[in-house]
């Protein structure tokens, strides 16, 4: 749970640019890598229709199997963020950033809202506390 | 391609079963690990692999050939282990140089530099050295010769923290360069998971789990919550491993078969539900007891 | 990664090599044991005395016999040495079988014997410059190997067939012994008891004969024959024993 909140948090501070990824962490490591990946592709990093990093240099980056790494490219693959051009590796494709955008509003967000209620529920505060304190929590003036 | 195949492997010493009927393949240019506990059979099987030990019962091959006795297979493998005895009349240059001229892929520049960066001596000799140091010019010898099928057993034992995570670097970035079989046995899973892809898991002579690693790591999962809960959520599951923790709150873990709505329903029933990391997975999955140690205690 | 094509020849030569340069103190340990016997060989191997009145005669011969009984034995510990568990494991390090393993040490015993059979032969001069500046009234054979070449090569010959038939004895023992350790008490128990036999009964025994069997032959060539058959047996016989042996450490 804590992880998806700092990676919220990561999220949200664009442009930090983060090299060293949480390898003791419970999440698997290639879901760890997508999850990279998008960052660098959110961040502008790696922009679209480029070239991203192959399964190789990801490998040397993080200290992983290159098959790990190859998993986390794949992830993206199926999601269409990523398209695999024959012989000359994975590029990025054009409307990628809007697709992350879209999926992490959609599963992450939602996800991290259901720990919320759930962790309201045991902490006994009511729906209506719970909307107000998401109202005056200080987001740092970001706007999503 | 299959580098290794092993069909119904047994090996007999002293009237024990060091391997009990074990098959497994072991495909090519893949990093595998092996994990087990002491006397689970790993180094009985790498010592086969490399053909020092013969099978008792069972099929084993390497390269599609019977690896005792055989050249092909001596020449395109090496074994590198912890009771590993060089020639006690060479010094570390001298042995390498000879290692050099059996291994036709050695690379002599990279044994070199490992050897300055490690600072070892190269006019020592190798039984001189410290436990430490021998582990680290055995993996330097290990890699320099860059051969087809690479075996370690425990390579890193006696070494310190900082040379061990060195190694584990080094061997990544050689198998980037040169891609190639690797067999390596550890009891630091947690410290070797990330530069593996498949592991095989060992207890008494068989094989217990050979999946890639990323799979491990979702294989089980523990709950944990009051006992009466987590006893209805596990009622037809095999318990992989169980502790209470506190007062009737238990903490179990079971195979992940569950859907993503049967996650979100154990969670609303109050149960919390969180990832086992693979080396913890690896030590119950190969424990006697269900409970561990804390069996022996809680006996009387 | 592409697989190595190995041939037998060649890793027989490269383990070869290999032991030529790791086993070097093979050679520290000949080159002590020889001047030792050199040393031992200076009150002569054999000799008679008499004497009449206020004259006395005193005839001692001296030769290099003793220098060759002293290698023979270094020879066979020698082959013993390297069947040993620290040295066959060694081999394993690097590329092998157990064939590659036993040809090369048999390769290396060779070589091992002819170095052996040449310094007997030239110790013989050694114990000749020694004697000749230690003791007056001396007659000398032939004083240079130029005098004589002949007498010299065929010498050293005989005497590397010697070694080497002690290194093959060596090697089969020193093999039998890893495969079972009552061996080594076995074969010297077997042997001394032999002695004691044929001691006892005060005539020739198994022992005896076997060696007038090698030492008292007069033909070279029946003399070769004998070695080559003999040694060429007792390798076989270790090479079937250990091809079937584990490396275990």
């Amino acid at each position: 749970m804590i992880y998806y909140i700092t990676s919220l948090m990561h999220y949200i501070r664009e442009g930090v640019k983060r090299l060293i990824l949480n390898l003791d962490g419970t999440k698997p490591i290639y879901v760890q890598i997508s999850e990279w990946l998008e960052n660098e592709i959110l961040n502008g990093n790696v922009a679209s229709e480029q070239k991203i990093y192959s399964q190789y240099q990801l490998a040397e980056i993080f200290n992983i199997n290159p098959a790990t790494a190859a998993k986390g490219l794949n992830i993206l693959a199926d999601e269409q963020i990523l398209m695999k051009k024959r012989g000359l590796g994975m590029f990025v494709t054009g409307n990628a950033k809007e697709m992350i955008l879209n999926k992490r509003k959609n599963q992450t967000l939602k996800r991290l809202v259901q720990e919320i209620v759930l962790e309201a529920g045991r902490l006994q505060v009511s729906k209506e506390e719970l909307i107000d304190m998401i109202k005056t929590a200080d987001i740092g003036g970001t706007e999503q | 391609m299959t580098v290794i195949e092993c069909r119904g492997l047994t090996k007999v010493y002293g009237g024990a079963k060091a391997l009990n009927n074990l098959s497994c393949n072991i495909e090519e240019n893949k990093i595998t690990g092996l994990i087990g506990r002491n006397g689970a059979g790993k180094t009985t099987l790498l010592k086969i692999i490399a053909g020092f030990l013969k099978e008792t019962s069972g099929e084993l091959t390497v390269f599609s050939e019977n690896p005792f006795n055989n050249l092909l297979v001596s020449a395109n493998v090496i074994f590198i282990h912890d009771q590993m005895n060089l020639p006690t009349s060479l010094n570390l240059k001298e042995i390498l140089e000879t290692a050099a001229s059996f291994y036709e892929n050695w690379d002599h520049d990279l044994a070199n530099r490992l050897l300055e960066y490690f600072s070892l001596n190269p006019l020592q000799h190798h039984n001189g050295l410290s436990k430490g140091m021998k582990s680290t010019f055995n993996v330097i010898f290990g890699l320099a010769a860059r051969v087809p099928l690479t075996l370690f057993d425990e390579p890193t034992s006696g070494m310190d923290a900082a040379v061990r995570k060195d190694f584990y670097r080094a061997l990544l970035k050689d198998y980037l360069a040169h891609p190639r079989t690797i067999i390596i046995s550890s009891h630091h899973l947690n410290e070797i998971e990330d530069l593996l892809e498949d592991i095989l898991l060992m207890k008494d002579g068989k094989e217990l789990l050979h999946l890639p690693i990323a799979d491990l790591k979702e294989w089980g999962i523990g709950l944990q919550g009051k006992t009466a809960i987590v006893d209805e959520w596990t009622q037809n599951k095999e318990l992989i491993y169980t502790k209470s923790v506190g007062f009737d709150q238990s903490y179990v873990v079971v195979r992940n078969d569950f859907s993503e709505s049967e996650w979100q329903k154990a969670r609303i029933a109050g149960l919390e539900l969180t990832p086992v990391t693979s080396s913890d997975l690896c030590v119950y999955l190969t424990s006697k007891t269900k409970g561990g140690i804390d069996d022996v205690f809680n006996k009387g | 990664m592409s697989l190595t094509k190995v041939s037998m020849v060649d890793v027989v030569k490269k383990q070869y090599l290999y032991k030529l340069k790791a086993y070097s103190q093979v050679f520290m340990s000949l080159i002590f044991i020889q001047l030792l016997a050199v040393l031992f060989s200076m009150n002569g191997v054999g000799g008679l005395g008499s004497s009449e009145g206020s004259f006395q005669i005193e005839i001692k011969y001296f030769s290099a016999v003793m220098v060759v009984a002293f290698t023979m034995l270094w020879g066979f510990i020698t082959a013993i040495i390297i069947t040993t568990k620290a040295y066959r494991n060694d081999d394993f390090v690097f590329v092998t079988n157990r064939a590659s393993s036993n040809l090369s040490n048999i390769v290396f015993l060779l070589t091992a014997s002819i170095i052996g059979g040449i310094t007997s032969m030239l110790s013989t001069y050694l114990i000749k410059v020694i004697v000749y500046y230690l003791i007056s009234d001396v007659s000398l054979k032939s004083t240079s190997v130029m005098s004589a070449p002949n007498e010299f090569f065929l010498g050293s010959f005989s005497t590397f067939l010697y070694i080497f038939l002690f290194c093959a004895l060596g090697y089969l023992i020193g093999t039998l012994v890893q495969i079972n350790k009552v061996f080594a008490v076995l074969i010297p128990a077997a042997f001394f008891g032999g002695l004691i036999f044929d001691g006892l009964r005060g005539n020739e025994g198994v022992i005896a004969k076997g060696f007038n069997f090698f030492f008292m032959e007069p033909s070279l060539t029946l003399f070769l024959i004998k070695v080559i058959v003999t040694a060429g047996l007792l390798i076989s016989f270790a090479f079937a024993l250990s091809n079937r042996m584990e490396v275990r450490s």
